[in-house]
């Protein structure tokens, strides 16, 4: 019962919106006027039959999310590994190697612009002192290019993330259990295999889940970095959905991405999410 | 089966020494027993063994070969946990299959080596489960398992009971006697309970702070201890120590710092009068109404067979364990008598034991 105000005011802040976004995708409105008019499926259909950028961003996040999965966590796994070790110096490399995740991602954002500029850019530079002038790209500028690059920049920020939770994961392998497979005669790889992954495997769904959600939401490096473009190359269902409604004042239209956008989210977590707990009982 | 032979074996962790300078040998087949209060270094030594620690000075031996650079598979060695280190993952055939299959052993060979080991420990309906769906004791099993369907020349256990309730201990204890029997392998065997060393070692080896005090048979050490702490760690309750002055002339006797005396049966050969530390066991006490000296009965603990009685006297606790049934009651006053050819004598300053006479 005294719990009934402070549940009554956080469905107020954050349930509320959730129900605004979905009632506003069945609308049309501009974010000024005072009405809003009902247009049933009208935004989905506008959306999914009659806007190319909607595709365009749909694929880029699939790609996105898909190398969101792989790249983040495995190098993340790799360098807790390594910081895992008994080596000097590890306790400001694990903090060097976290600090990224705690800088705004817009401020990423720029400082990656400055080092992908075509001219003055580290990258630029490096490869040009290396004598390989013709080949760079335009990191930025080239539609085939841009999305990959700012993969990278996303890599380099979210990296630590995983590796601070695998680090996390690691301190829970049984130690017993590795002086018990070196006795067993378990190289360094088979220690891994059959030690460690195992003891990691609630860590790994959590990274992954984790991995999925932010990569979904890619928005605010995205935006610092192309704003989406060029030619929309880069856009994603998150920035097209904040496209949509801040920029073209469509807020029925940035809805219903945002409405798909979340869909998308639960039909990949949910399952995944119940068949590795089901894994995880069954392993018990 | 092998020797195991240590030599002057040192270990320390940066600048902290834990192990100084240890030397032993064991005999092919010997059930050995490192006892030593918590932290003294047994689990250190017992890896070093192992080749789970490194060494940081001397030699290990197994067989004869020195094998300090031989990584633990190669010492052809199986080591029984405390916590029993079984994978979760896998079952208990797994758990118990998986050095050989590392060996690379072809899978129909191990599944008939896992079952030939699991009959012996009664582990056949056991097979399919996982570690989570044991029992304590179980797990205890499949870990001894997994220890010896590799048919090991030594096998290594460190503190393989702790973690069992008193009833099951006494039964493993048993057991595990009777495996080493039926496989006359040597076993190096670490605890901290001296009832465990007792009764189940062929030779005992007392450590303390990474030094060894004393190795000999239980009833050697337990007869015959070296020193004070030997005498004290062995044998439960514990010895009691009482300080004071032995004479020289008349008969003997010890005299205490409050100026008590006690009579003795026997005195060590010590030429002059001098301090020292009279040691007797509990169970070598008896009541003495006439010679006996004076204490004052402070808790009573009948355990059925016998009396465990806390007495004080002149100021020290004394604990006896009295086979009479009695009727005391706290606050009585007792003749204890100390007059055993058991007794033991410590030097004052060395704690170490002094020679025996008459
Ligand atoms: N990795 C380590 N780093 C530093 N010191 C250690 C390490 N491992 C053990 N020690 C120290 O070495 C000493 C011996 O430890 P060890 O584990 O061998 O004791 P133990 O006799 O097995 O004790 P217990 O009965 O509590 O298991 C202890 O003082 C311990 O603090
Ligand atoms: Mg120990």
């Amino acid at each position: 019962m005294l719990l009934a105000p402070a549940l009554a005011i956080y469905t107020l802040f954050a349930i509320w919106p959730l129900i605004d976004v979905f009632i506003l995708s069945f609308q049309d409105w501009n974010g000024i006027n005072e009405n809003r008019e009902w247009v049933g499926l009208r935004n989905y259909y506008h959306i999914l039959y009659n806007d190319p950028v909607f595709w365009v961003a749909f694929r880029n996040t699939v790609i996105w999310t898909i190398m969101s999965v792989i790249f983040p966590p495995v190098l993340g796994l790799f360098l807790a590994l390594g910081l895992n070790q008994n080596l000097i110096g590890r306790a400001p490399l694990r903090a060097i190697y976290y600090l990224p995740v705690i800088i705004a991602p817009i401020a990423v954002a720029t400082m990656w612009r400055w080092m992908y500029d075509p001219f003055f850019g580290l990258f630029t530079q490096l490869l040009t002192n290396a004598g390989l002038a013709q080949l760079i790209p335009d990191w930025l500028g080239d539609k085939d290019v841009a999305l990959y690059s700012i993969f990278v920049a996303y890599v380099w920020q979210s990296v630590g993330f995983s590796m601070v939770l695998f680090l996390a994961g690691l301190q829970s392998v049984d130690r017993s259990l590795i002086d018990a497979a070196r006795i067993d005669g378990a190289n360094r790889r088979k220690i891994f295999e059959h030690v460690t992954l195992p003891a990691l495997r609630p860590t790994i769904t959590i990274v992954l889940v984790l991995s999925t959600i932010s990569s979904l939401k890619a928005f605010d490096i995205v935006y610092g970095m192309t704003g989406g473009g060029p030619a929309q190359s880069t856009q994603m269902l998150a920035l097209w959905a904040f496209t949509q409604s801040m920029e073209i004042f469509n807020y029925g239209r940035g809805s219903a991405v945002s409405v798909v956008l979340l869909t998308i989210t639960l039909a990949i977590v949910v399952p995944y999410m119940s068949w590795s707990q089901r894994r995880e009982e069954d392993a018990q | 089966m092998a020797t195991v032979e240590i030599d002057n074996l040192h270990k320390s962790y940066g600048a902290l020494q834990v192990v100084h300078g240890v030397s032993m040998s064991f005999q092919d087949g010997e059930f050995i027993i490192l006892v030593g209060p918590s932290g003294c270094g047994k689990s250190t030594l017992l890896r070093m063994i192992a080749g789970l620690e490194e060494i940081t000075a001397g030699t290990v031996s197994i067989d004869g070969t020195v094998v300090n650079n031989l990584s633990p598979k190669e010492r052809n060695i199986a080591m029984v946990f405390q916590n029993y280190a079984l994978y979760p993952q896998m079952t208990v055939a797994q758990n118990m299959g998986f050095s050989l299959e590392l060996s690379k052993i072809p899978k129909a060979q191990i599944t008939a080596m896992v079952k030939e080991t699991a009959e012996i420990l009664g582990l056949t309906p056991l097979l399919d489960r996982k570690p989570s769906q044991l029992s304590g004791g179980q797990r205890q099993r499949v870990a001894m398992g997994r220890a010896i369907v590799r048919d090991p020349e030594v096998f290594l256990f460190d503190e393989p009971l702790s973690n069992l309730d008193a009833n099951l201990r006494v039964k493993m204890r048993a057991e595990i006697k009777a495996l080493h029997q039926r496989l006359g392998s040597t076993i190096v065997y670490v605890t901290h309970d001296q009832v465990e060393a007792m009764t189940m070692a062929d030779r005992i080896v007392v450590l303390r702070a990474g030094r060894v005090e004393q190795i000999g048979t239980p009833l050697e050490l337990y007869d015959n201890p070296q020193n004070m702490f030997v005498a004290g760690f062995l044998g439960s309750p514990a010895m009691n120590f009482l300080a004071g002055r032995l004479a020289v002339d008349g008969s003997p006797s010890l005299v205490l710092e409050s100026g008590e005396t006690v009579a003795l049966a026997r005195r060590p050969d010590v030429g002059a009068e001098r301090d020292v530390v009279l040691g007797v066991r509990p169970q070598d006490i008896s009541l003495d109404p006439t010679d006996g000296t004076a204490a004052v009965v402070k808790v009573i603990e009948p355990t059925g067979a016998d009396t465990h009685v806390l007495a004080e006297l002149a100021g020290q606790d004394v604990t006896c364990v009295l086979s009479e049934r009695l009727d005391l009651k706290v606050g009585d006053e007792i003749r204890l008598s100390f007059k055993t050819p058991a007794a033991h004598f410590f030097d004052l300053k060395t704690e170490a034991r002094l020679s025996a006479g008459n």
